[in-house]
């Protein structure tokens, strides 16, 4: 038995694109999957199970769900954790979740997170760049509007997601949209979405998640606290830092 | 009236150095001691924060979303707290924030923080925008903590 297991609770389409929102900086990736879920009526496809995750469920209407679960459509399979994948597991994690969508042949992977700017408040519009897998997906994506994230570091799963695909020459993007490091940021849930759409074709509306945006932040306080203790253990503040590139 | 001036005594110095001890103790408890982020009692929320000690001042962030900002009040408790609190804009109750287990609401925010390096309090600035509570305290001079 392997020690990460997704379960289908349904029948899983082939050929969607896999989107990733995990806990991170601003939580944009799992305010941005409510969002969509919500929006596209996506049903739960799976779950992932593992006794090395924290013992931990999640209830909706009194029923127990794994906190990390897969929610799809035809077209698209998303994956979302509604609590920080601990730093040692992520690679553990992230392997079997490339490796079950290379098996559902899904032609794309895209992430969704953010990356931290300091004065963040300042900002009357949010940037979001895209790393890619490839140098044929950055010039498609960049060629589709979105600016590309050239240098710097990224960390957390988006990042072994975005290697690991290269490793396997699939289609891959990580969108980050700039956002508060500590904070709950439904502004830039709602502008990556926006890029998700320019990537996809896949028309979202976001007026709605803006016009909640100050209960989100509300509500996503204790999701919040908990993912930065993690994103400490994972030296997330890293992304801050100024790279030094070696050829 | 005669205003007697008495000598710090060996005494005094275990005084303090117990009630020193006794609050960093405190402040650990509170670091690993899990506990809620909210006060039934009191019908506060805590919110989030963030601290950041640069060269020349102290920046405190607070995270203050659905807060009616004429009711926002920052103040100094001693030499080295900061006491935040502002009401919400309108009550939530748990059931509004999806919990039905608990039954309570809140009206309020209460945030207290200890700055860990002596600021000026009488010279704090305070800005609010989109949400966000920005307190500046600039550093007392001559009490660099970090290493040269």
């Amino acid at each position: 038995m392997s020690e990460i297991n997704i379960v289908e609770k349904s029948q899983v389409s082939s050929g969607a694109v896999m989107l990733f929102c995990f806990p991170d900086v601003g939580l944009v990736g799992v305010i941005a999957a409510s969002h969509l879920i919500e929006e596209l009526d996506l049903a739960e496809v799976a779950q992932v199970e593992s006794s090395l995750l924290p013992p931990l469920i999640v209830l909706h209407e009194g029923l127990p769900h794994s906190s990390l679960r897969i929610f799809g459509n035809r077209d698209a399979l998303l994956v979302v954790s509604e609590t920080p994948v601990p730093a040692e597991l992520v690679y553990m994690v992230v392997d079997a979740l490339v490796d079950w969508g290379r098996k559902k042949k899904v032609k794309m992977m895209i992430s969704m997170s953010g990356i931290p700017v300091q004065d963040r408040q300042d900002l009357k519009e949010l940037k979001v760049f895209a790393a890619a897998s490839s140098a044929n997906m950055l010039e498609t994506v960049k060629a589709k509007g979105v600016e590309g994230l050239m240098e710097g570091y990224l960390v957390g799963p988006q990042a072994i997601m975005l290697m690991r695909c290269a490793q396997y020459g699939l289609p891959a993007v990580a969108l980050v949209a700039q956002c508060f490091l500590n904070y709950p940021d439904p502004e830039a849930a709602a502008e990556v979405l926006k890029s998700l759409e320019k990537l996809m074709g896949l028309k979202v509306d976001t007026a709605k998640l803006l016009e909640k945006g100050e209960e989100i932040r509300l509500k996503a306080r204790d999701v919040m606290k908990r993912t930065q203790e993690e994103m400490s253990n994972m030296k997330k503040s890293q992304e801050y830092d100024i790279p030094m590139y070696v050829s | 009236m005669m205003s007697i001036k008495r000598r710090r005594s060996a005494a005094d110095d275990f005084d303090s150095f117990f009630e020193d001890l006794r609050s960093e103790v405190e402040e650990w408890r509170n670091k690993l001691v899990e506990r809620p982020s909210w006060n039934l009692k009191a019908s506060t929320i805590e919110p989030l924060s963030d601290l950041i000690v640069a060269p020349t001042e102290v920046v405190v962030t607070v995270d203050l979303p659905f807060t009616r900002e004429s009711t926002l009040q920052v103040k100094a408790v001693g030499e080295d707290a900061l006491e935040v609190s502002a009401k919400m804009k309108r009550k939530m109750t748990f059931k509004d924030m999806g919990m039905i287990h608990q039954v309570g609401e809140f009206q309020k925010f209460h945030f207290l923080s200890r700055i860990p390096v002596p600021v000026q309090m009488k010279k704090m600035k305070i800005r609010f925008k989109k949400g966000i509570l920005e307190v500046h305290l600039p550093r007392k001079s001559g009490h660099f903590e970090g290493r040269t």
